[in-house]
């Protein structure tokens, strides 16, 4: 059971990166928001829940572990946690997309705490059982987590390093699928099915669990479990999410994949986050 | 004279006298073996590993690894190495700018009879345009050893183009390599310029053209990313150049070196062979196809011999 301090903790939070990245976005005037706030709750869960080690002052340090956003496209949601935690100073934010800035519409290395460039969809997943693998043939203990978009498992390529990952038994490997069951066009069902999608990850070999990605008792519990040694299988996890999650003028609206908000809606999107003092996840 | 071996073994051997000493060497290969291999797998079954037929994944677990201080070639044949993981290797290893090196197997036309698809004709091209992609096409086994042996202490991503088949030693060991090129016969109004097998094409050209009174010399171009300014001081002493490959003509061999004179604004004509701008119909071995392209030892003879005999007995 997890305590109802450390919740609202990470209730506030996620609010607070959510207001963030409205304002990034909103100052850039580009920004992909409907996915990054479909999946903001899982990366403030990894950083702020007692999931991840890392060390923001020194990002190569290298017993850490590994997040891979390989959906590239809501990096707006990890620049503003990783600037929160002080990898870089947070000013960097208010140039997100603007000329000479280090922080573009997708992350790059050249960003402290960033692991893997990515944007092109479909490979975080291969860079991450990589690095699973490394970690697993020097028997340094970390963990690595990818979060890939469920749109982007449309990648033959995801598949190709599920099937890796399962042959080498990399229990060291977890994969987070951001299901929002939205891509840009369409629903994900109407161009590039993926139901049913827990039982096909199962059938690859993993070690599968279906949540609300956007219940952080849910999200802690599975991530607080211990890594399946014994059965020495990647675990994959299928967070259900919302597009557009917390505004709820954006929520499961297709637009709103890389729309941005006009001053009225600016206004309303701002007001709605700053109601949430309690923020109740749905 | 060194007894030849197979350029792939040679290749093989030498990495793996690096991956006993280095540690943090990983072999990957696409479902793709050599007869050298056998031991690497055997002695090093950790570090081998067979992904199967899956070269975009390959590409970024390659990534992965490299991320975390491994240092991994990857192999397989060169369509399905390059350009079916095309994006991969942008992405994952020249964006990032990782120590992988890519290993293909079968340069031009070495997969002939097996038709275009398994053909590299355009691999070089391709691949030119990755900043911070190095290229190394061997003509021998000293050439192939050599490229072992700088890939692993490259920083960033390298493309080996290995052939097939034990060619004749054009190199001394331990000879100074590190330019990537050598001039391995001195002449002074035609030099032919050429790459991997070619090269050997190249010395029985220039020994023919020899004997019609043109004095032809041959550098062989095993490094063509990046391909060294030392060419342009070697060409200067020369009327005329000619470059020679087993590869398209778009964006290959000879339009490096263009590049590289246009760069020094080197005024000497230039005449490129290599593959015209098709895919080639048709099924028959490496010498028939290379006939039909017109890139064989005996046309290239015959077509320079009309073209610089003439030429030369007018400036004389």
């Amino acid at each position: 059971m997890v305590d109802a301090d450390k919740i609202e903790m990470l209730e506030d939070k996620a609010r607070a990166i959510r207001l963030t990245v409205l304002n990034m976005i909103a100052e850039a005037g580009k920004g992909h928001i409907g996915g990054a706030y479909s999946c903001t709750d899982i990366i403030v869960a990894l950083y702020y829940g007692g999931i991840l080690r890392f060390a923001p002052d020194n990002p190569s340090w290298g017993l850490r572990d590994r997040f891979i956003l390989s959906k590239g496209h809501s990096g707006s949601a990890l620049f503003a946690v990783l600037a929160d935690l002080g990898y870089f100073d947070t000013s960097e934010l208010a140039l997100y997309c603007k000329n000479g800035s280090i922080l573009g519409g997708h992350p790059d290395r050249n960003v402290p705490g960033i692991e893997a460039d990515t944007g092109s969809l479909g490979h975080g997943l291969g860079i991450g059982a990589g690095m699973a693998l490394a970690a697993k043939l020097n028997n340094t203990g970390q963990r690595v987590f990818v979060l890939v978009g469920d749109g982007e498992c449309a990648e033959g390529a995801v598949w190709e390093a599920m099937v890796f990952a399962a042959r080498h038994k990399l229990a060291n490997l977890t994969l987070i699928i951001d299901r929002n069951r939205q891509c840009v066009l369409d629903f994900t069902e109407d161009c590039a099915p993926l139901d049913p999608f827990s039982d096909k990850l199962a059938a690859f070999g993993w070690d599968t669990r279906e949540i609300n990605g956007h219940s952080f008792e849910e999200i802690l519990a599975v991530l607080e479990e211990p890594v399946a040694i014994v059965e020495d299988r990647p675990r994959a996890i299928v967070a259900n999410t919302v597009k557009g999650k917390g505004v709820s003028f954006m929520e499961g609206i297709l637009k709103w994949h890389h729309a941005v908000p006009n001053q009225d809606e600016l206004f309303a999107a701002r007001t709605e986050l700053a109601q949430q003092t309690n923020y109740q996840a749905s | 004279m060194t007894k030849s071996i197979d350029i792939r073994d040679a290749f093989f051997d030498e990495l793996y006298e690096i991956a006993a000493k280095d540690h943090s060497v990983i072999f990957m290969a696409a479902d793709m073996g050599a007869f050298s291999l056998e031991r690497f797998r055997r002695d090093f079954p950790d570090r081998f590993i067979n992904v199967g037929i899956a070269e975009q994944n390959l590409i970024s677990v390659a990534a992965g690894l490299a991320l975390s201080g491994k240092k991994v070639f990857v192999y397989a044949i060169i369509p399905f190495i390059t350009l079916r993981c095309l994006e991969q290797i942008k992405v994952d290893l020249c964006i990032m700018n990782l120590p992988v090196t890519i290993i293909g197997a079968g340069s031009g036309f070495t997969y002939s009879s097996d038709g275009p698809t398994h053909h590299a004709i355009e691999d070089v091209s391709i691949m030119r345009a990755l900043p911070g992609m190095t290229i190394f096409n061997p003509s021998d086994q000293i050439t192939a050893q050599h490229a072992a042996k700088s890939a692993s202490d490259a920083a960033g991503p390298v493309y080996v183009r290995l052939d097939k088949g034990a060619w004749p030693v054009l190199h001394e060991a331990g000879e100074d390599l590190s330019k990537g090129l050598t001039h391995l016969r001195n002449g002074s109004e035609l030099l032919i310029i050429a790459t991997g097998n070619m090269t050997h094409s190249a010395l029985q050209i220039a020994d023919e053209l020899h004997h019609s009174g043109i004095k032809a010399g041959v550098v062989d171009l095993f490094c063509l990313k990046p391909v060294s300014g030392e060419l342009v001081g070697i060409a200067k002493g020369y009327d005329r150049i000619v470059t020679l490959e087993e590869h398209t003509l778009a964006g290959g061999m000879g339009s490096a070196v263009l590049e590289l004179f246009a760069g020094f604004e080197v005024m000497i004509p230039v005449k490129r062979f290599g593959i015209q701008d098709v895919y080639p119909a048709g099924y028959g071995d490496r010498e028939w196809m290379k006939k039909e392209q017109g890139i064989d030892a005996g046309l290239l003879i015959n077509k320079l011999s009309a073209i610089y005999g003439t030429i030369c007995e007018r400036i004389t």
